[in-house]
């Protein structure tokens, strides 16, 4: 049997999304590197990090875009279907970091009869903000 | 000198076209959801895609908009294969400042996709760390092997001067 999906007379806007967390070892980012063809050396060679005037490896901005999905369509379950998401990169996170992810219902809508969920994420370094999202989630009706 | 010279200029408006030589496939749809941890079975279990109302697995909503599947080419000087203008642009690191996705429909592994890459604008900007930097913004639009519109990525990257750092 499959996974409830959250419907719109379920949510009022300020719900609260489950928080998480996650590190980003450097095994991560070769996995996320190679799962998406993309060997750039700025994700995964130290020297490489250092001669661009960064600490370490970059965490590949894209991999936010999916977890603020995973976070979403998780959340409000299989029949949830993402149709927009905007990230903004806010500051830059590093291999060996813990981010952590928020986010809250915004704003519901209803558009040709279908409801649509509005969500703010964000994902955190210690008190920074590292990238922040607004997803648009279609429900059934 | 402005980053933003009269050559760079020339470059908005370029389009091109990358074509998939296969489908995305299932094994790359479990390896992307590994890759982030997403455990839901909707990306692995046939029967259980199928119950949620699709006609097999589906792809986590962003994985066409990330993978560079749809490259043929071998890897340029920094391992990179997907995507790129290679704009005359020296001195600078380039990192993301966004993207704006939007997604038409659930994607399958029997997806084979096509993706119509345009360079939308580019503008120089000043930095919080005094000076400039460029904000690069490109439109990728992928399509099915019916040709229909299944997602669109703006995206915008920033060339950032490199200050003499070891």
């Amino acid at each position: 049997m499959i996974a409830a999906t959250k419907t719109a007379a379920g949510l009022r806007p300020g719900d609260a999304m489950p928080k998480a967390r996650k590190t980003f070892s450097s095994a991560n980012l070769v996995m996320y590197g190679a799962a998406t063809w993309d060997w750039h050396r700025l994700h995964h060679d130290d020297a490489f990090a250092h001669k661009m005037g960064l600490p370490a490896p970059v965490i590949d901005g894209q991999i936010y875009g999916a977890l603020f999905a995973k976070q979403a369509t998780g959340w409000l379950g299989p029949k949830a279907f993402v149709r927009r998401l905007s990230f903004r990169m806010r500051s830059m996170a590093f291999a060996g970091d813990t981010l952590h992810m928020a986010g809250q219902v915004s704003q519901i809508l209803t558009e040709e009869d279908c409801p649509i969920v509005v969500l703010s994420q964000q994902l955190t370094k210690d008190d920074d903000i590292v990238a922040e999202a607004t997803t648009e989630v279609r429900l059934p009706d | 000198m402005p980053l933003l010279t009269e050559e760079l200029k020339t470059w908005i408006g370029r389009e091109v076209t990358y074509a998939a030589r296969e489908e995305l496939g299932r094994a790359s749809i479990r390896y992307f959801a590994l890759a982030i941890d997403d455990e839901n079975p909707l990306y692995q279990d046939e029967g259980y895609a199928r119950e949620a109302g699709f006609s097999g697995v589906i792809a986590p909503p962003t994985f066409v908009v990330e993978t560079c599947q749809y490259a043929h080419r071998p890897p340029n000087a920094n391992g990179y294969i997907g995507h790129s203008w290679d704009l005359p642009v020296s001195g600078c690191r380039m990192i993301r400042g966004g993207n704006d996705y939007e997604f038409i429909r659930p994607v399958l592994a029997s997806d084979r996709v096509s993706v119509t890459w345009t360079l939308e604008d580019i503008v120089e900007r000043k930095s919080r760390l005094g000076g400039t930097q460029l904000f690069v913004t490109s439109v990728g639009r992928y399509y099915d092997n019916a040709k229909d519109l299944i997602a669109v990525n703006s995206e915008t990257l920033v060339y950032q001067p490199l200050r003499g750092e070891p």
